[in-house]
């Protein structure tokens, strides 16, 4: 098969199938049912499914679900007067393309081995065949830089939709988007140049390959053992980064209506939300990469389970297959943990307020960034 | 001059002053209902009762004049409970049918009552019926029952417009103010009787039910209907103007105004030029002002400035005028023929009604150092005719007698520009490109009376649709046509104006005889 | 009658290095939410705490007595519609949705009456204030019929007919309860 085919194929895989997929359905169990359930309501629980007057469908509500899909597309798309049409049209694209693009670097397996592999005794993996990178839209060296890159693009598509909007509430929303984004890059910057550190690395593959190994031959040597202080920094700014409670000043609604998005109606409020839903998929994923090892099962490498310093046949041999099968899923359950903990972090804390926000983000990420970069140097240069 | 001591206060005042106004001197306020500044004193309602030490009753302080030596309570116990008796005796007959009374939120009876009385009605037997909705005149509607007989309206016909339509008929509780027979209450004047009422005794048939007065913010004025100038409270709502009512300027009109000019705030709504038309078409004020210039720049170019028609109007304040004329000696070039429109001139009397129905022609002269060679609207008509027009730049839509005539003739220049607040009918049609001007409600600006008083009106709400001042339009225009008239605000314009005219500037507000006591 | 506040003024209790970190109280929360969670999402219906109360299956017998449904408008004796369109609900009215024009009734004794009334129920927000402010007993929530969802906006305005087609006598007197009282004797 040529090579651009298997990238399509890929990039269908993952960006719509488990991308949207995720995002769209935390729309639905996340937002509604949890947090109803959360709240002691019942959440959506009238709508019929093709007319199937069944009461279990009815109670997931999930053809609500699907009428909010299509209420959306077909309501009217209306464009304040005196804004900018073509930055008020562009600015959902900004808001929801760069939380795709990032995917292009998430791996959700390993190189897919064609012969046969041995773990040597550091835990390294050595493939016989050739490694085909099948789990990985587009593999760089650079894959963490990048994907900061592209979703801090996001940044501008909150500003140009609260200035192009023509509304004040818009304007405030977007203007305390944009500061809260870029105060939050800055932690999210040092959380990971600890970890950068550790890994050696940027190539997020690689940094997962670093987490099959195992501390005193117990403990495998995941982010959050080796920099916990780095991971509570990433989570917490990753979760301000998406936009959502308890982060949500830009939206705001009791004080400046929907902040930048107050303007918006029809699809183009739907890809805003869906922009903040594959945020929030996005960032979930990337904890897992970093922090739990992504797709690493503890123990399990390319051959099977070995438990103590590898010795060439595994404790327990398993084959291939299951093993790739168990690391997708091992990356795609760790993925959607995290989703599911930043939304029960939303359902459970109030908004900040905005000065506490900045508070956080400078007065206390920031100092607690620098000295555990500071630390993980000295400590790195010590062992 | 006597001394007197009022709760306290000494004041000094002349001789014949009422105990009211020394009360008001003194900064006391007695509640009144049947005195009026401008008015008589009958002293029959017993409302500003006030005592006096040393005289055994209390005293209407509207009627007794100030002694030497005088001590005069005005809140004292017994005047409190005085006042007490009278509005509850007032009430006893009254229906309190304040929801469908057009002067609930600015009747006196309801502020007093709420600040003197405030007390549950302990009258049990069946009120008095007395005729309600009685069509007193073609302009007032009276209601007997709301009535508190003050005899204000009847004073007012006698003492201010000399009429006398107006008697109380029976007595007792039965007494109603009624017109001599074979008459109507159908002077020039009659709607001020409403604002004389006290109470919604007598209701305006105009404002009758419009709108409730809470909601209505109101805006210092001048009145456009004749060149009088009345002062006038514009009171507006939603940017929509729903009455006007005379403001005290004692140098203009006092407390009054004229039927006529009170009623005339409904041309302010009606029949308004909104958009820029280009041809008919709607334009925005971007391409128009760019048409507008390179069509008259055409015509000056071909033909000459002395082949362009400029028709000033006496409705637009000082300040258009001032831009007006910059604009005809800038932008239109030497040579332009100068007309001016307005409406034709109609009765007049002594009081405030003048011949004259356009509010700023005195303004216009001043402006234009004179108004010799300056045609008006049938000259304007015989240029046409004669064909010694190529373009016609008009403001506003006032023509008067010569309409019929000018609008034949506008139908063979080549370029007709219209900036004017209204569609005037043809004139619209007939416009190549027509320009929307605020009115007098939109803008600031100032007027300038028959007696030389200059006057400034304030902005009551935002231009409608798309108008602006004329003055601004001036600027957009002479601008696309590459003179820059050097303005930003309108302060800029009336300093250069009162320097080139060497007028004085108007005072910030009407002159009011500190302190006036309350109408 | 003059109601006494007693204000006991809190002694602040400053914040424990843990508290100001936030890290455990954010656990406790995310407990209470998880329990939550589970408690309404996997335990027996009748140990759930969820309080919704699910229309129409439940009717509406359960409702309050004041609660506050559709606005009707009340009639007189004859039938006609008791509103004098004194504008008192217009302009209490926060979502400004109360459209009157006022106009003249042909019995003088009756003076003013509303020309036209609307409501534009996707505007109010059910407040309640125009019954307060009515003088006269002429408009009333007291129908316990729900703000209907609709397919048209259209249908949303509700006119005066409409309104007083769900009207009814009101026991109000004109002048008030006790306006002419039998047993007064002069
Ligand atoms: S006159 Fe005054 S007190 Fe009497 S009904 Fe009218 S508003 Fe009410
Ligand atoms: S109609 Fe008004 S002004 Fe005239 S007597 Fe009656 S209350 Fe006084
Ligand atoms: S219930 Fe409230 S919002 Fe609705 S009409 Fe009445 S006053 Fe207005
Ligand atoms: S409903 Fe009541 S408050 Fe509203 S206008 Fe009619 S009488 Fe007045
Ligand atoms: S008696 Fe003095 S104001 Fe009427």
């Amino acid at each position: 098969m040529p090579e651009w085919i298997i990238t399509i194929v890929k990039i269908l895989v993952i960006v719509f199938g488990f991308v949207m997929g995720v995002a769209s359905l935390l729309t639905l169990v996340g937002d509604r049912k949890q947090s109803a359930k959360i709240q002691n309501r019942i959440g959506p629980n009238r709508a019929t499914l093709f007319g199937l007057d069944i009461q279990f469908f009815k109670n997931l509500g999930i053809s609500h679900f699907i009428a909010d899909g299509i209420k959306m597309v077909l309501k009217e798309n209306t464009i304040p007067n005196g804004a900018n049409k073509f930055l008020h049209g562009l600015a959902p694209s900004l808001v929801f393309l760069p939380g795709l693009f990032g995917w292009a670097v998430i791996p959700f397996m390993d190189t897919y081995c064609t012969g046969d592999i041995t773990v040597l005794a550091n835990y390294q993996e050595v493939c016989s065949g050739e490694e085909k990178r099948y789990f990985q839209i587009m593999h760089m060296e650079v894959g963490l830089l990048y994907a900061f890159a592209i979703t801090a693009i996001s940044v501008y598509g909150a500003a140009i939709a609260g200035w192009a909007s023509n509304n004040k509430y818009s304007l405030i929303g977007g203007l305390r988007s944009s500061a809260q984004m870029i105060s939050y890059e800055v932690a999210i910057g040092l959380s990971l140049a600890g970890v950068i550190l550790v890994y050696g690395t940027l190539d997020l593959n690689e940094m997962v390959r670093m987490q099959g190994h195992q501390m005193w031959g117990i403990v495998p040597m995941w982010g959050v053992f080796v920099q916990p202080v780095a991971f509570f920094m990433f989570f917490l700014a990753g979760m301000a980064e998406t936009k959502r409670a308890p982060f949500d000043v830009p939206e705001g609604e009791s004080e400046i209506v929907a902040g930048y998005i107050t303007e918006y109606s029809s699809m183009k409020f739907g890809v805003m939300q869906l922009g903040e839903y594959a945020a929030t998929v996005f960032i979930g994923s990337l904890v897992a990469i970093m922090f739990f090892g992504g797709w690493q099962v503890p123990f399990l490498y390319g051959d099977g389970f070995h438990f103590g310093t590898p010795t060439g046949t595994p404790d327990v041999a398993v084959p291939y297959a299951l093993i790739v099968l168990l690391r997708i899923g091992s990356m795609v359950i760790k993925t959607l943990f995290f989703v599911w903990l930043q939304f029960m972090m939303r359902w459970t804390l109030p908004r900040f307020r905005y000065d506490q926000i900045m508070t956080l983000g400078w007065k206390i990420l920031l100092p607690l960034g620098l000295a555990n970069l500071v630390i993980t140097a000295l400590l790195s240069a010590i062992f | 001059m006597p001394v007197l001591t009022i709760n306290g206060t000494e004041v000094e005042v002349d001789r014949g002053t009422t105990l009211l106004k020394a009360a008001a001197v003194a900064g006391y306020e007695v509640p009144h209902f049947c005195y009026h500044p401008a008015l008589s004193s009958p002293a029959n309602c017993r409302m500003c009762l006030v005592e006096v030490e040393g005289a055994p009753k209390l005293m209407p302080g509207c009627y007794n004049q100030v002694n030497d030596g005088m001590i005069v309570h005005t809140e004292s116990d017994r005047v409190k409970r005085a006042r007490k008796a009278v509005l509850e005796f007032i009430l006893v007959n009254h229906p309190v049918d304040c929801p469908i009374c057009d002067k609930a939120g600015e009747c006196k009876l309801q502020d007093y009552y709420f600040a003197y009385d405030a007390q549950e009605s302990r009258m049990r037997a069946e009120k008095q019926h007395k005729v309600k909705v009685y069509p007193i005149g073609p302009r007032v509607v009276y209601d007997g029952e709301r009535c508190i007989l003050c005899t204000r309206c009847i004073r007012f016909c006698e003492e201010i417009t000399g009429t006398g339509e107006l008697t109380l008929a029976d007595r007792g509780d039965k007494a109603e103010v009624r017109t001599f027979p074979g008459q109507d209450l159908d002077n020039d004047y009659s709607l001020c009787t409403v604002d004389v009422c006290p109470v919604g005794a007598l209701t305006s048939r105009d404002f009758r039910f419009k709108r409730r007065v809470w909601l209505l913010t109101s805006t210092d004025s001048v009145c456009t209907g004749c060149e009088m100038g009345c002062n006038i409270h514009l009171d507006h709502f939603r940017n929509t103007t729903e009455r006007y009512r005379p403001r005290y300027n004692p140098a203009v009109n006092d407390y009054w105004m004229c039927d006529d000019g009170r009623l005339s705030y409904k041309a302010l709504n009606e029949g308004r030029l909104e958009h820029p038309m280009l041809n008919g078409a709607q334009a925005t004020w971007h391409t128009i002002a760019g048409a507008a210039a390179s069509k008259l720049a055409a015509v000056i170019e071909k033909n000459g400035a002395s082949s362009v028609g400029f028709v000033i109007s006496p409705q637009a304040t000082s300040e258009d005028l001032f831009l007006a004329k910059m604009f005809a000696e800038t932008a239109i070039g030497e040579g332009v023929r100068l007309f001016i429109n307005g409406n034709d001139p109609g009765s007049s009397d002594e009081l405030l009604i003048r011949a004259d129905k356009n509010p700023n022609r005195a303004g216009a002269r001043l402006v234009f150092g004179g108004l010799d060679g300056v045609g008006d609207a049938s000259a304007l008509a015989d240029a046409l005719e004669a064909g010694e027009l190529e373009a016609v730049y008009m403001m506003g839509t006032e023509l008067g007698a010569a309409r019929g005539r000018v609008e034949a003739g506008l139908d063979d220049v080549g370029l007709f520009v219209l900036q004017a607040a209204h569609q005037g009918g043809v004139l619209l049609d007939a416009a190549h490109v027509a320009l929307p001007a605020a009115t007098h409600a939109e803008k600031r600006g100032t007027f300038v009376n028959c007696d030389a008083v200059v006057q400034t009106v304030d902005q009551a709400y935002p231009p409608n649709a798309d108008a602006l001042p004329d003055w601004q339009i001036f600027m957009k225009v002479a601008g696309a046509m590459g003179h820059k008239l050097p303005f930003t605000f309108l302060r800029q314009i009336q300093d250069r104006m009162f320097e080139a005219s060497e007028a004085p500037e108007p005072e910030e507000t009407a002159t009011e005889e500190a302190p006036a006591p309350a109408e | 009658m003059a109601r006494t506040i007693n204000v006991v003024p809190q002694e602040r209790v400053p914040k424990t290095f843990w508290e100001k970190s936030y890290v455990p109280e954010i656990m406790r929360g995310l407990a209470v939410t998880i329990r939550q969670f589970g408690r309404n999402t996997f335990s027996r219906k009748e140990n759930r705490d969820t309080f919704t109360i699910e229309y129409p299956e439940s009717g509406t017998s359960h409702y309050p007595e004041r609660y506050r449904g559709r606005h009707r408008l009340m009639l007189r004796e004859d039938g006609q519609v008791r509103c004098v369109a004194c504008m008192c609900c217009s302009t209490i009215c926060p979502a400004n949705c109360i459209h009157i024009e006022a106009g003249e009734h042909d019995d003088p004794t009756v003076e003013k009456y509303p020309a036209v009334f609307v409501i534009d129920e996707l505007r109010c927000i059910v407040c309640g204030l125009c019954v307060e402010a009515c003088p006269c007993d002429a408009i009333r929530m007291d129908t316990g019929v729900h703000m209907q969802p609709r397919f048209d906006r259209t249908t949303a305005f509700h006119a005066r007919d409409e309104m007083m087609s769900r009207g009814g006598l009101s026991l109000a007197t004109k002048g008030g309860r006790d306006a002419v009282n039998e047993d007064y004797t002069w």
